[in-house]
């Protein structure tokens, strides 16, 4: 398992963990980060990427990526 | 009777167009009670007795944020007659997500697929009858941009609506979670109407807090949730979630053919560049230098000139034909009925001057909100946050912040309200407080006046006060983080981003249109009020012991000069402790832009020019570059226009809050300004005094608070959604 922030933009990564406080792992449940999905790196900058989680678009925060593991 | 349908459906579903295309002039927008989400409600075309309710945009109906908490409670509290779920077609599994949360409230749902216009263009196929029959409501395929299927959408609503056929969910959890269900609900008794047991039971199993408001008798549940939650090895919450995504993935086959295609979409593709980690930020001052230097300093700028100069002037010519400004014409007519004098110049120069003058930055403003409205809709907005985040997250802000501010740099009006994208109650407040202190296009005849008296016009003036604001918010950023109330970590930044897609005209004029009218209407209410104050309080007054009407050249003997020179000492340790000063800054709270006004009319001009040159020689005669500096400072800081302070108080939703802002705004202000003249005489002239002594420890103490460390201080949990109930 490795943190999302390891990841090479384009390559689909299996969701195995979300972490981090309570109310933004259930934000992040509910936008299809569940174990098991499936979340594409589209681009980065300094930590803080856009992936692809269930045919749409999140911006998600360096730190919070940080908490997502994959694998 | 008539009949309510609400609309629900994910942010960036197209929830708004379709609103829009139902209803279309007739909508009331205001508040939900006691919270600063906006509400919509409109009457259906050519259906007078349905009343199409818009929800805000959710991902979910758990109680996370307050958009959430808003949508649940009206769809338990008030049950709507039927829902209309918008699904984006582009984005079916997550979207439909929400819909089997809908689907357990025993209300009637239609489900309408949007966007089918994109995906018939990918390729892609819906099966709404398969979709339809594993989700248990009727599905409709529409293209709210397009117009297609909308009316046949609300038509099938309305009949679901008359016939009360409640939605009766198919998706099942696996066996042992729904023998725990079938146990609570048993546990709900009577209290609960049957239709809506299963959702209660699902809420109670989640450990869901905030619907235990909502019954009349809570029953205990705890034996369930130990039993789930053993068996299951993990949380409630995340098991019911987890089972809803993967009833979804288990249909989603079935209902849903994806035609091959590239892995990355259009929008990917733009991603990569336009979120380049080279490009981002030159392709982001590329952007908003364009906004800028066409909003601001070419068309907006001839636009607003021409409504002070003709329309709020001399008048103009039309096809050949003269038309009168509108203060000569609304003079004729008064001096035509025979006005008394006195309240001809109130009409005259205090309402119509003042209100007028207000209302010469509408054109302005609308050339910006065009923009903003067009950036917003087509989605470049939701990456600017994204871009900025970087940067604003070092000094406690969020990447969000960064469009209120961008936006006050036009009016701070519309610049506050747009505050209310943030959805972390901490961050929002924060960019409140600081939003006014980037200089607005009201303050620049101020800065222009400053500039050209003292400073014989030098090119530094100017783009010095935005870097004092710019400054201003940094270092309030870091200073305000660390005191106790905006205390605890930032909430991290998560947002979804739309994909990229071309507005259509009618959404980004109605947008721009609302914004607009937002600030017309505060200029017609506030503005007015205050602008009659201080017409009275400026031509009013005592002259040899008796109090009468004053002569324009009088105003040193009015009530306003009387109150200016009862609080001039205070201003005395910032350089500019005459009372003409004072007054000046006063009536600066009306609208900024009076402060030039008004130093016209006290150095004996009835008009002066925007940038005020006529008095530009006395002025700097009666103080010092310094002191002028330090005056120039506390107006663009302070406590900003009475427009402004309203749009603080609404959008903060508290009036301590609102107190703690304009506090703050104004403490800081006097702080600097008291600092810029103290140290700017010292250098200049050598002079050390007590005050030259209070600058230096304040500026210790201002160091002492940037750099101070972060205390830990026990917060208290999920504060975004305390305001909701």
């Amino acid at each position: 398992m490795m943190p999302l922030t390891m990841m090479k933009a384009g390559e689909p990564n299996v969701i195995r963990k979300v972490g981090g406080k309570e109310e933004t792992r259930r934000f992040l449940e509910n936008l299809g980060f569940v174990t098991g999905g499936i979340v594409t790196v589209v681009s980065e900058i300094g930590g803080n990427m856009i992936v692809n989680v269930k045919d749409s678009r999140v911006a998600i925060g360096k730190d919070m990526a940080n908490k997502i593991l994959v694998g | 009777m008539s009949i309510k349908i609400a609309l629900a459906g994910n942010p960036n579903c197209g929830k708004t167009t379709l609103f829009n295309a139902l209803t279309g002039s007739n909508q009331f927008v205001g508040n939900w009670p006691g919270v600063t989400v906006e509400k919509k409600e409109g009457r259906l075309k050519g259906h007078k007795d349905v009343i199409i309710m818009d929800l805000p945009g959710i991902y979910s109906l758990s109680p996370y944020t307050l958009e959430e908490v808003v949508a649940r409670n009206y769809l338990i509290g008030e049950r709507p007659d039927a829902i209309l779920n918008i699904v984006d077609g582009t984005n079916i599994e997550r979207n439909l997500y929400l819909s089997t949360q809908l689907m357990e409230l025993g209300i009637p749902v239609i489900m309408a697929i949007n966007m089918m216009d994109i995906v018939a263009k990918n390729g892609d196929k819906i099966h709404i009858e398969k979709l339809s029959q594993k989700l248990g409501c009727e599905v409709v395929e529409i293209s709210a941009l397009k117009g297609t299927g909308i009316q046949q959408a609300a038509e099938k609503a309305i009949a679901v609506a008359n016939k009360k056929k409640n939605a009766i969910p198919v998706h099942k959890f696996q066996a042992e979670l729904e023998s725990v269900l079938d146990s609570i609900e048993d546990k709900l008794g009577n209290d609960v109407p049957e239709e809506q047991k299963r959702f209660f039971a699902i809420k109670l199993l989640e450990k869901d807090e905030k619907i235990e408001s909502q019954l009349k008798r809570v029953p205990d549940v705890s034996e369930e949730i130990t039993l789930v939650e053993r068996e299951m090895d993990d949380d409630t919450e995340s098991i019911i979630t987890n089972e809803r995504y993967t009833y979804i993935s288990s249909i989603i086959g079935e209902c849903y053919t994806r035609s091959k295609r590239d892995k990355l979409t259009v929008s990917d593709k733009i991603d990569q560049i336009v979120t380049n980690r080279f490009l981002a930020i030159p392709i982001f001052a590329a952007v908003m230098f364009l906004v800028y230097y066409v909003s601001v300093t070419t068309v907006g700028t001839w636009a607003t000139d021409w409504t002070n100069d003709n329309l709020f002037g001399d008048g103009f010519t039309f096809f050949g034909i003269d038309i009168p400004g509108i203060p000569v014409m609304i003079e004729n007519l008064l001096v035509a009925i025979g006005c008394a004098d006195w309240l001809q110049g109130l009409i005259v120069n205090g309402i119509v001057a003042g209100v007028g003058a207000v209302l010469g930055f509408v054109p302005q403003m609308l050339v910006l909100f065009v923009f903003l409205a067009f950036l917003e809709s087509c989605g470049y907005m939701a990456r600017v946050a994204f871009i900025m985040d970087r940067i604003f997250r070092k000094f406690g802000l969020s990447g969000k912040s960064f469009i209120p501010m961008l936006i006050g740099t036009g009016c701070g009006v519309p610049g506050i309200m747009a505050s209310r994208t943030i959805e972390n109650d901490r961050d929002r407040k924060m960019t409140i407080m600081t939003t006014t202190f980037i200089p607005c296009s009201a303050k620049l005849p101020i800065i222009a006046l400053i500039s050209g008296a003292l400073f014989g016009g030098a090119a530094w003036v100017a783009p010095s006060a935005y870097f004092v604001g710019i400054a201003a918010i940094i270092c309030s950023g870091i200073i305000l983080k660390k005191t106790k109330i905006f205390s605890g970590d930032p909430a991290p930044f998560v947002m979804e981003l739309p994909a990229y897609h071309m507005p259509t005209l009618e959404n980004i004029l109605r947008s721009m249109w609302e914004r607009g009218w937002s600030f017309i209407k505060k200029a017609g209410t506030i503005i007015l009020l205050a602008t009659i104050v201080v017409w009275f309080a400026s031509y009013f007054g005592w002259v040899d012991g008796q109090f009468r009407l004053l002569d324009t050249l009088e105003l040193d003997h009015s009530v306003l000069a009387a109150l200016g020179s009862s609080v001039s000492w205070l201003f005395a340790p910032l350089g500019w402790g005459n009372w003409k000063s004072a007054v000046a800054a006063i009536t600066g709270l009306i609208a900024k832009e009076n402060v030039v006004g008004t130093f016209g009319i006290l150095y004996g001009f009835a008009e002066v020019a925007e940038d005020g040159t006529e008095i530009w020689g006395t002025l700097a005669g009666s103080m010092t570059a310094v002191a002028a500096y330090s005056f120039l400072v506390f107006n663009l800081l302070c406590a900003p226009c009475f427009a402004a302070m309203g749009a603080i108080k609404r959008e903060m939703n508290n009036t301590r809050w609102f107190w703690y802002a304009v506090g703050y705004q104004t403490i800081l202000a006097y702080v600097v300004a008291l600092c810029v003249y103290q140290i700017g005489t010292l250098i200049t002239t050598g002079t050390f005094g007590f005050f030259t002594f209070v600058a230096f420890a304040l500026i210790i103490g201002f160091i002492g608070l940037l750099i101070r460390p972060m205390k830990e201080y026990k917060t208290t949990k999920s504060k975004s959604v305390a305001g909701a109930k």
